[in-house]
């Protein structure tokens, strides 16, 4: 297998994860699919709405968020918000993140250096 | 927003998705399109050209579908499923081309096809053909099992206190006296079925012998569905033997089953003494002649002699294994 075949799996894997949590981090205010894509890209973090959109509705299935149609504006919308469940889920993934973040830089310390 | 190329794109993906998601699914397709469309071409009409740029960045229908589905809808037979699947499936497909090879050696054998390239034709289509049923058969079966989420309780060591203890050395069955006891199971099916005659008395001086066959081949052809059978419940229960690697409540339960079955068929098999060749008994009543009443008498009920051979080894076989089953559980 070439390299970048095999970096960009590995680089795919790492970001699935990381999708959730910026997913769940946006969504305390009602918010709809396309606009959380602008501010996902906007941070730098880009998310293809194939991919996004059927996320959604799983973290909605799992209870993590809610929905609704908002019918008022020139074109129905559907909004995402997280739910209470999908609240504490977040500051518990939050930890864990920036646990994990502290130790790989522990871990790996001065090797930037040498590569 | 509405075009054609849109219609037609939203109804290629929802056709392949679960119909109560499909109007859910619908409305949000048409409006991340529109929002992309928006984005792309602000105050604009979109053209034709824009259109197609939207949707192939959002990717193939069934690509798109293929992400709205989960894991477990993608797979016919998925992860907790498949590796019992692939075992089933392996003993399955063992066991059919053990089966119906026997089955064409018999009605090879006995003369009910033409020729030996027949018979092996025969085989070959046969075997093939019943493969393909127990393949859709298994598979079908576990594809159930996938689509209703069958639940089939935890696995074994799924609950630590629930693993099998490490066995002792006396405890563990050996692999190689199982496959020794499937390979007597089948010579003793191969022998009996296709070449009785090879059992056979010689009499007679150097130069002049005469072989009596011990056994009634008309009578072992007659019946060659409890031969079958008989190597067939051996079989069964040294596959489980060595599934199981142990002496365990299960080996035991199948042992006492199989030898039972087992007992009865070598009864039906022996008891009305016609297996035993005439000709046999009458030479050996001769051999030894009057004085020898014993001998004489033995071979004179020598299906019973027989029978009383098997029953008391069957017997032996299950008490053993019941024993060392009681004695490690």
């Amino acid at each position: 297998m070439e390299k970048e075949d095999v970096l960009s799996g590995l680089i795919l894997e790492l970001r699935r994860g990381t999708i959730v949590l910026c997913v769940l981090s946006q969504l305390k205010k009602p918010m709809y699919g396309y606009s959380l894509i602008q501010i996902l890209s906007q941070s730098g973090i880009a998310v293809e709405a194939n991919t996004l959109y059927p996320l959604l509705r799983r973290l909605e299935s799992q209870g993590l968020l809610q929905s609704s149609w908002e019918t008022g504006e020139s074109k129905p919308r559907k909004y995402y918000r997280t739910t209470p469940l999908g609240n504490e889920v977040f500051t518990s993934l939050r930890k864990h993140w920036e646990k994990t973040v502290q130790s790989m830089n522990e871990l790996w310390g001065d090797d930037q250096d040498e590569s | 927003m509405s075009h054609d190329l849109i219609e037609r794109y939203i109804y290629a993906v929802l056709k392949n998705l679960p119909a109560r998601q499909r109007a859910d699914i619908e409305a949000e397709l048409k409006e991340l399109i529109s929002d992309m469309l928006e984005e792309r071409c602000a105050d604009l009409v979109p053209s034709e050209r824009d259109i197609r740029v939207v949707l192939t960045e959002l990717g193939t229908p069934s690509e798109l579908a293929a992400k709205y589905h989960s894991d477990g809808e993608k797979c016919l037979i998925g992860p907790p499923y498949y590796s019992k699947y692939k075992l089933v499936m392996t003993i399955v497909s063992i066991s059919v081309v053990f089966g119906m090879s026997m089955v064409s050696l018999i009605t090879t054998l006995m003369g009910e096809t033409s020729s030996w390239y027949m018979g092996l034709f025969s085989w070959f289509g046969n075997t093939f053909s019943s493969l393909i049923w127990a393949f859709a058969f298994v598979t079908a079966l576990f594809a159930f099992f996938q689509w209703r989420n069958v639940d089939f309780g935890p696995e074994l060591g799924d609950d630590l206190s629930s693993l099998p203890p490490v066995p002792k050395k006396d405890e563990v069955i050996s692999r190689w006296e199982c496959i020794a006891g499937i390979v007597i199971s089948v010579l003793f099916a191969v022998v009996f079925l296709f070449a009785p005659q090879m059992i056979t008395a010689v009499l007679g001086e150097a130069g002049n012998f005469e072989f009596i066959p011990v056994f009634n081949i008309q009578e072992i052809q007659r019946i060659w569905y409890l031969i079958l059978s008989f190597s067939a419940l051996g079989i069964l229960k040294e596959c489980v033997k060595l599934y199981e690697g142990r002496y365990t409540k299960l080996l035991a339960a199948v042992t006492v089953a199989t030898n039972c079955v087992s007992g009865v068929f070598s009864w039906l098999f022996l008891a009305n003494g016609k297996v035993i060749n005439l000709q046999f008994i009458r030479s050996m009543s001769e051999l030894f002649g009057p004085n020898e009443t014993f001998i004489v008498h033995v071979f004179e009920n020598f299906h019973l002699f027989f029978l009383g051979v098997i029953l008391f080894a069957l017997v032996l076989d299950t008490a053993l294994v019941v024993y060392k089953a009681i004695k490690y559980n």
